[in-house]
């Protein structure tokens, strides 16, 4: 079994491979051979299309077939300005376009670019095409984005079309053929129909199920694959990241969710117990969440950079703390998740701890110390004090909301005789 | 004084002026030459608990700067000011303002000040030079060694001890009686042997058992077992027994009911486990709790969610718990 991801395996190496966009081939083509020839009609072209559907795998073919190199940057890795005017700079410097090899320049997913965050992104961008001496191919999802108006207008637009159900469905079988999967020409229909032309979505679903089946059935696609275009609920994040085969699955389970990963990691921590029956298993999973957790609270304080880490801790890292799925019998756990209890308490006990703070504030400012220490040096002395400068509800919080009756009512109002008696002496 | 401050002994008998200070005499000497000469470096006091630093940094600014000292006085709690840049403001906001006639200087308290990041330090460093003309900082720490070397190199160092046997139970003996309470000289000593020269719970501790009538021995013992949340012990056996879901159910209700820190807990469990005859666990096994306590603080150190480190400390407890056999015995 192979643990490549069959998408970037079956990814096609060279333009003669690439299904279904003859017209986007020839018209790429012709404009690379006008810069060869040194009169190019547009210095950079934008694909256009949604996800799946080669925009990427294009331009990476055409480098190949050219025997060019490929200067990528990803727009959603990394949008900094100094990024991109560095690549800018070697883009106008470099002496010769053909001398030893050529170069293109992909910038990926520009639509990701938040105009706000990354301002001066865009202008810089144009910069580059207007100043390089390398062909720039563009990437977007949604060309028509108002925010790339400029760039469309100093861009060669291109339309990609969605793969088509025939040539999707062929694409399905040729890999099935060559990972020998049993496959149901029903089976692949309806991964197509669901994949809505995005080759990338539709190979992963075939991988998700052939991996574990080691066939590909009607049956086990209406069962197994939901339709796109929408991110996981919690459970479906859960069931994703607890069922996972691959590191990769529980990644996209992670990355995919509709939860933010604040928010998910109270759900995994509260579903972790449930879905592991090995106590090894359940420590290892809080283990391991723990320093997701490390992880998120560094991104937080500025090194984004980290976030990924906590995905990998999240997904993988967790899916993997259950040691049977090494296995070969192993099977998933059917589990009903739960909401996470301890958001549920949180917002329960709101107004206690609010009352918590502004009792510990109190004793904080009084008494010359912070507010952690209030609760830990003062508190539990306290406990035992008749108070009146603090709300019944500090009060409690005070005095621990069962000792309250824990303690012997009748030794409670001894106490309080002794100090009023001792007040009056 | 507040209601408050009247109802607390650890306030209404804090020493007002360094005459009053009856401990840490070294220091209280090289202070007074502070005075006099109306000038001082930065200071950065460092000690245990309760051993008088913040109490001295009060009656320094109250002898240097008269009654109205808080006029020239910014008190600021590292622990509870969240970020450097709160702190920077609020320095800057009172660094503006003149300082007195008589001493050309006012003065800010840092308390808790190795709570800081190391960041936060190296920030604050620049801002105490900033505001050097104006302002002295006094800066209070429990662990030297969290104060970065650029601030220990700009300040002067006061170490503060933890206070003698006989100075904790002379003043355990003036407030008994200020305060007409009946006590036993047994009862004294016991607070002593568990507070160890900390002066703040001592009074505390007093103060508590104090309400049972009498301080004795009895009434100390029965505060402290009032005094740490039943929980701890609790969540220790549960999940030591495997019982993982009471456990940490337990644990939910340190964090929220009792408003502790992840930190504050893991240091509990381990005072549970040094330092308790309650807990019924082979002597070897001790150590690999603890060892691995010692891991799970250093990740909340680390940044690490409270809940979720904490359960997993509770798993690692079940499943040593398991391999020694101790849901067995029970």
């Amino acid at each position: 079994m192979s643990h490549l991801q069959w998408s970037i395996k079956y990814r096609p190496r060279s333009l003669s491979e690439v299904e279904n966009q003859e017209e986007v081939k020839e018209e790429l083509k012709s404009w690379l051979e006008r810069w060869m020839n040194g009169k190019p009609n547009y210095k950079a072209v934008l694909l256009n299309g949604p996800p799946g559907v080669g925009k990427t795998t294009i331009a990476e073919a055409l480098a190949h077939d050219y025997n060019m190199e490929l200067l990528e940057m990803n727009a959603s890795d990394s949008r900094r300005l100094n990024d991109l005017k560095s690549i800018a700079e070697k883009a106008s410097t470099s002496s010769s376009l053909f001398g030893e090899k050529g170069r293109i320049i992909l910038l990926d997913e520009v639509d990701g670019i938040n105009s706000r965050q990354d301002a001066g992104a865009i202008p810089a961008i144009i910069d580059l095409i207007e100043g390089t001496k390398f062909p720039i191919i563009l990437t977007a999802n949604n060309a028509w984005d108002p925010s790339l108006r400029e760039l469309r207008n100093v861009a060669k637009l291109i339309d990609l079309k969605r793969l088509g159900k025939i040539p999707m469905k062929k694409l399905l079988e040729r890999i099935c053929k060559a990972e020998k999967v049993i496959c149901d020409p029903k089976g692949i229909g309806a991964i197509a129909d669901v994949s809505e032309g995005d080759a990338r979505y539709a190979i992963n679903m075939l991988q998700s199920i052939a991996e574990v089946y080691r066939r590909v059935t009607e049956d086990l696609v209406k069962e197994l694959v939901r339709k796109k275009e929408r991110t996981l609920d919690p459970f479906e994040t859960l069931r994703d990241i607890f069922w996972a085969k691959f590191f990769w699955q529980a990644r996209a389970a992670a990355t995919t969710s509709e939860v933010d990963y604040e928010l998910l990691i109270r759900w995994i921590s509260e579903n972790i117990p449930l879905q592991f029956q090995d106590m090894e298993d359940v420590f290892r999973g809080f283990d391991v969440l723990g320093k997701a957790s490390i992880f998120l609270r560094r991104a937080k304080l500025g090194d984004w950079d980290l976030l990924s880490y906590v995905f990998d801790l999240m997904g993988p890292g967790v899916s993997f703390a259950e040691s049977s799925k090494l296995n070969g019998s192993w099977k998933a756990k059917w589990v009903k998740y739960q909401f996470p209890s301890y958001v549920h308490l949180m917002s329960k006990t709101k107004e206690s701890r609010d009352a918590l703070r502004s009792a510990s504030e109190k004793i904080a400012k009084a008494c010359h110390c912070s507010t952690d220490k209030a609760i830990n040096e003062y508190f539990p002395f306290m406990r035992v004090l008749p108070l009146d400068e603090f709300s019944p509800q500090e009060l409690k919080v005070i005095k621990g909301i069962e000792r309250e009756s824990e303690t012997k009512n009748g030794e409670r109002q001894q106490q309080r005789k002794n100090i009023r008696s001792r007040k009056r002496t | 004084m507040s209601v408050l401050e009247e109802a607390l002994w650890t306030e209404k008998y804090r020493p007002r002026t360094l005459n009053d200070v009856v401990n840490q005499k070294e220091i209280v000497e090289r202070l007074k030459k502070f005075i006099s000469e109306k000038n001082m470096p930065h200071l950065l006091f460092a000690g245990s608990p309760g051993t008088g630093k913040t109490t001295i940094a009060l009656a320094l600014v109250h002898d240097l700067f008269g009654e109205n000292f808080r006029d020239y006085f910014l008190e600021l709690n590292a622990s509870d000011e969240r970020g450097i840049d709160v702190i920077r403001n609020k320095v800057k906001d009172f660094a503006r303002t003149l300082p007195g006639k008589d001493v050309p200087f006012k003065v800010i308290l840092l308390d808790e000040a190795d709570n800081m990041t190391s960041d936060a330090q190296q920030a604050l460093r620049r801002t105490m030079e900033l505001f050097t003309s104006t302002t002295r900082f006094i800066l209070a720490c429990n662990y030297l060694s969290k104060v970065i070397e650029p601030i220990q190199s700009r300040t002067a160092l006061f170490r503060f001890y933890p206070l003698k046997k006989e100075d904790v139970v002379a003043r355990l003996e003036f407030i008994a009686k200020q305060e007409k309470v009946s006590y036993d000289q047994d009862g004294l000593d016991a607070i002593y042997d568990v507070t160890m020269g900390d002066m703040r719970k001592s009074i505390n501790l007093l103060q508590a058992s104090s309400a049972y009538g009498k301080v004795s021995v009895e009434s100390v013992y029965k505060v402290l077992g009032l005094a740490k949340p039943k929980e701890i012990l609790e969540m220790l056996n549960a999940s030591l027994q495997g019982d993982f879901n009471t456990a940490r159910s337990k644990l939910r209700e340190l964090l929220v009911t009792y408003g502790l820190s992840g930190e504050d807990i893991i240091k509990q469990m381990h005072r549970e486990l040094v330092g308790n005859n309650l807990l019924k666990i082979p002597e070897e096994l001790r150590v690999i709790i603890a060892d691995y306590l010692g891991e799970a603080e250093f990740r909340l150190v680390e940044g690490a969610d409270d809940d979720i480190q904490l359960s997993a400390v509770l798993a690692k407890l079940a499943i040593l718990g398991n391999k020694y056999d101790i849901g067995a015995t029970k």
